[in-house]
């Protein structure tokens, strides 16, 4: 499905997460979103499923406007929404294989959500859970708990819960922040294959060298798209330009002071960035 | 640090504050209430001490206690008894908690929605949390009056108001639980279009279920301390039974009758809280 933001803006409190911004996306695309922390890379994404509330601008999906759309026909768009988080946000006490059921939530009609609760998934959705945690390699997980799997176990549990959801759009928040390379590798693959099926692609990554494999990369500084367009066309100063000012990238910044200067401490930055 | 500067310490803003305004105020307050209490209640230590000598022949009556057959099936039965209407009442409770916590939960609404939508979740929300509580800032023993004018004596309305009590109790516990669970994987269910139901179910509930098994033998241990008081309102129970002996000065046989009773409660204490402590969150 085609992605479409138009000037939106979002702000938490005195603080301005996204500011004017701008996006297309065609459909099938594949976009690496990059910037610093707190550049407001997780508030688009939440924008994109109207979990935020927009100051100004709209948020189309699929030629449909998201923020205007009533209950049920806003459960129909986010339906074909796939999400996958850095912190991969499963339920921990359920078993692996409900996790991945839970892909099919949007599908589900209330009654059909409480006789999932009640007696488990159908026979066909059973079916493609277990196909889905095949494919991730964790066929034999299916009825553990989350909770006792490792980080990347987990996260290929919530990849498993695309599988079987389909989307059209996937959103992935820096879902490779917390994973080994070998399941870094593993998930980006299982989300090209999702790409190559047709669904469209939005990444957020910190990694640099991993968003240089996508073909578009966006970069957003400060809430404002400071780069858009073609990995090769994306130059080290410009790179450099975008990452200034990083906490974490603080390779051109001063040596910091024990003693912070205490009007510095109250901005209270760290609860837009953390999200 | 390794080696403190006084002298830099003054700088930053002088000794370290002992006492302030609002510590001594606090002290004032409680003190206040405690003298004023005092003389309220007529509290006497003196009067505690000369009324030792009652105090004592009555203790030294119930000695020993009465072991005869009769008086030993009297407690079994009323033991048992207040066994029944204490996991009854939690259990009941339990049942009409859970959908009166799941709808007096402040979940967040979705993001754009109307007034109108909100105005039309609100109603439900506070319709429950008012249910909630009134059953539960009304005593058990006062539900038990209630029910003993309205039923008659016997267990079963002792039951019906440790199942009330128990509804309020247990159900603002619930929500509570339910409105403190990590809430990431609820939004990232709602992000997939998963509906407030589906949500409730899969992301909130599981997330809740061992502390809900928790609160809820509690509740249970907390059930079999009033379901021994109940008795004396005629709501059935081995209160019931004291009380009959008291009035009959059968000293032996209340002190046969509030041993087991200690026993019980002691043992059910233990009990729940070995399998709180094997609940796996």
């Amino acid at each position: 499905m085609e992605v479409s933001l138009e000037k939106i803006s979002v702000t938490f409190g005195k603080e301005q997460a996204i500011r004017d911004v701008s996006l297309r996306s065609e459909p099938g695309e594949m976009v690496a979103v990059i910037g610093a922390s707190g550049a407001g890379k997780s508030t688009l994404f939440r924008a994109l499923t109207r979990s935020v509330p927009l100051s100004s601008g709209s948020v189309e999906i699929g030629g449909r406007n998201l923020y205007e759309l009533p209950k049920r026909e806003l459960k129909g768009v986010r339906r074909n929404i796939g999400t996958i988080y850095q912190a991969y946000n499963l339920v921990p006490q359920l078993p692996a294989g409900v996790n991945v059921a839970l892909g099919e939530i949007g599908g589900m009609g209330r009654m059909d959500a409480l006789r999932t609760f009640l007696t488990g998934p159908g026979a066909n959705l059973t079916h493609r859970v277990r196909a889905a945690l095949e494919q991730v390699g964790l066929g034999e997980y299916a009825a553990v708990r989350t909770t006792n799997l490792s980080g990347g176990q987990q996260q290929r549990v919530a990849v498993a819960r695309l599988l079987v959801q389909r989307p059209s759009v996937v959103l992935a928040d820096e879902p490779f922040a917390a994973v080994d390379p070998v399941t870094t590798e593993k998930v980006l693959e299982t989300l090209t294959s999702l790409n190559g099926a047709g669904a469209t692609l939005l990444v957020n990554l910190h990694d640099v060298e991993i968003a240089r494999r996508f073909p578009r990369i966006v970069a957003l500084k400060d809430g404002r798209v400071a780069y858009d367009g073609s990995s090769e066309a994306l130059t080290e100063e410009k790179l450099a330009e975008i990452y200034r000012g990083d906490p974490q990238g603080a390779e051109d910044k001063p040596e910091p002071s024990p003693y912070p200067d205490p009007a510095r401490i109250t901005e209270g930055r760290d609860g837009v960035a953390a999200h | 640090m390794a080696s403190p500067h006084t002298e830099q310490r003054t700088t930053i803003g002088g000794a370290l504050p002992r006492y302030n305004w609002k510590m001594s105020l606090t002290i004032l307050v409680v003190l206040g209430l405690t003298g004023w209490s005092v003389w309220g209640t007529e509290f006497d230590l003196i009067e505690l001490l000369t009324g030792a000598a009652p105090a004592e022949r009555f203790v030294s009556e119930m000695f020993p206690p009465d072991l005869s057959l009769a008086t030993l099936q009297t407690t079994g039965a009323g033991i048992l008894e207040t066994f029944q209407m204490s996991f009854l009442g939690a259990f009941i409770g339990a049942l009409v908690a859970l959908p009166l916590a799941a709808i007096g939960t402040e979940a967040a609404p979705t993001v754009g929605a109307s007034t109108g939508e909100r105005l039309l979740r609100a109603i439900p929300y506070h319709v429950a949390r008012f249910i909630l509580n009134v059953f539960r800032s009304v005593p058990d023993i006062l539900w038990a009056l209630i029910f003993v004018v309205a039923l008659g004596l016997g267990p079963f309305p002792g039951t019906l108001a440790l199942a009330v009590h128990s509804a309020g109790v247990l159900g603002k516990l619930y929500s509570e639980t339910l409105e403190a669970v990590p809430s990431r994987p609820v939004e990232a269910l709602r992000a997939t279009g998963a509906d407030g139901l589906g949500a409730f179910l899969f992301g909130r509930l599981p997330q809740a279920a061992s502390p809900f098994a928790s609160l809820s033998l509690y509740q249970w241990e907390c059930n079999i301390r009033s379901a021994t008081i109940l008795g004396f309102v005629g709501a059935g129970g081995i209160g019931q039974q004291i009380l009959i002996s008291m009035n009959l000065f059968d000293y032996p046989k209340v002190a046969t009758l509030v041993g087991a009773t200690i026993i019980v409660v002691l043992l059910v204490d233990r009990f729940s809280a070995a399998v709180r402590r094997r609940l796996v969150y």
